[in-house]
């Protein structure tokens, strides 16, 4: 439910909606959800001085908990 | 997709990001419930310093989408690209509602040069947040998707179960009880510190009592309204 919500506020806000995936990973330190976007999409979930992902964070920490993580993953396959 | 699915090892990468820009952004969870607000809060400055940040109670009328059209149609491209706004909004936050299993109805409306979106009925609390700090950012994240849909840049205004129109009455009392007591005391006062939507609330009550005036005083996030005796 939370990487369906998560993803579903990133497909919004990008060029390239069909590229992006979120995993939700569970280890000792808790939950991260990790959002891999198209590369040309980067700048669009990070956002000025990181504000939009700041944001995606605020967001999914109110709904799923303040012990959640929301990471962008650099996905240009390198 | 051949992206690997190691949460921790993605070797960093240097990409067109800028160098301010980490290739892998780590998020912690916000310290403090506000974390940075006055990040949070930036894109509200217009909203200061607009001549229309005006936040009517939102209209909890069911049909309101529709009678927003309807009100539209004689009038030019600026509303409807409003109403536009709205639709998009309303479809991005219907849907997070569907995934999330909560409750709640999308209320649309035009004010002034805006559009304006709320989430009525539910159990809203968690969407609103700390200070209405998660309310801020799911704003930031709506007019973001407005922006990505319509390509134009969008000032709409969420609300979220009443949270803003609540905040905005209980301002309205307050600034007019400070306003009362200066008038006739003729010393200032200072307000608590206040986001900008917080301040435009006040300074609108201010400038409409005789005998009073306001000024904002302080750097973000301790940014205060003074209220001041006129002469």
């Amino acid at each position: 439910m939370l990487e369906d919500a998560l993803e579903h506020l990133v497909k919004g806000i990008v060029d390239h909606p069909e590229d992006v995936t979120v995993d939700l990973l569970t280890n000792r330190r808790g939950k991260t959800l990790e959002i891999r976007v198209h590369p040309d999409d980067l700048g669009k979930v990070i956002g000025r001085g990181g504000r939009t992902a700041k944001a995606l964070r605020q967001v999914m920490t109110g709904v799923g908990g303040r012990g959640l993580r929301v990471d962008v993953v650099d996905t240009d396959g390198r | 997709m051949s992206a690997p699915q190691q949460p921790t090892d993605t070797a960093p990468t240097d990409t067109a990001l800028g160098d301010d820009t980490a290739t892998r952004t780590v998020l912690t969870p916000a310290a403090s419930g506000v974390g940075d607000p006055d990040d949070i809060l930036e894109p509200a400055v217009d909203d200061a310093l607009g001549a229309d940040a005006v936040i009517e109670p939102v209209d909890t009328d069911a049909d309101g989408a529709a009678g927003a059209a309807e009100d539209d149609e004689d009038d030019e491209d600026g509303d409807d690209l409003l109403v536009r706004e709205g639709d998009v909004a309303g479809d991005y936050l219907e849907r997070l509602l569907d995934i999330l299993d909560k409750d709640g109805d999308i209320d649309l409306d035009v004010e002034g040069d805006r559009a304006s979106v709320a989430i009525v009925g539910g159990k809203l609390t968690d969407l609103i947040g700390p200070d209405g700090a998660t309310l801020e950012a799911l704003q930031e994240l709506t007019r973001l998707a407005v922006a990505q849909s319509t390509g134009v840049r969008s000032r709409l205004m969420l609300d979220v179960g009443e949270y803003r129109a609540k905040r905005r009455a209980d301002l309205t009392t307050l600034a007019g009880e400070t306003a009362g007591r200066v008038a006739s005391s003729g010393q200032p006062e200072r307000l608590s510190p206040m986001n900008p939507f917080e301040r435009k609330v006040v300074h609108d009550v201010i400038a409409s009592v005789a005998g009073v005036h306001s000024e904002s005083e302080g750097e973000e996030p301790n940014r205060r309204v003074v209220v001041l005796p006129d002469r």
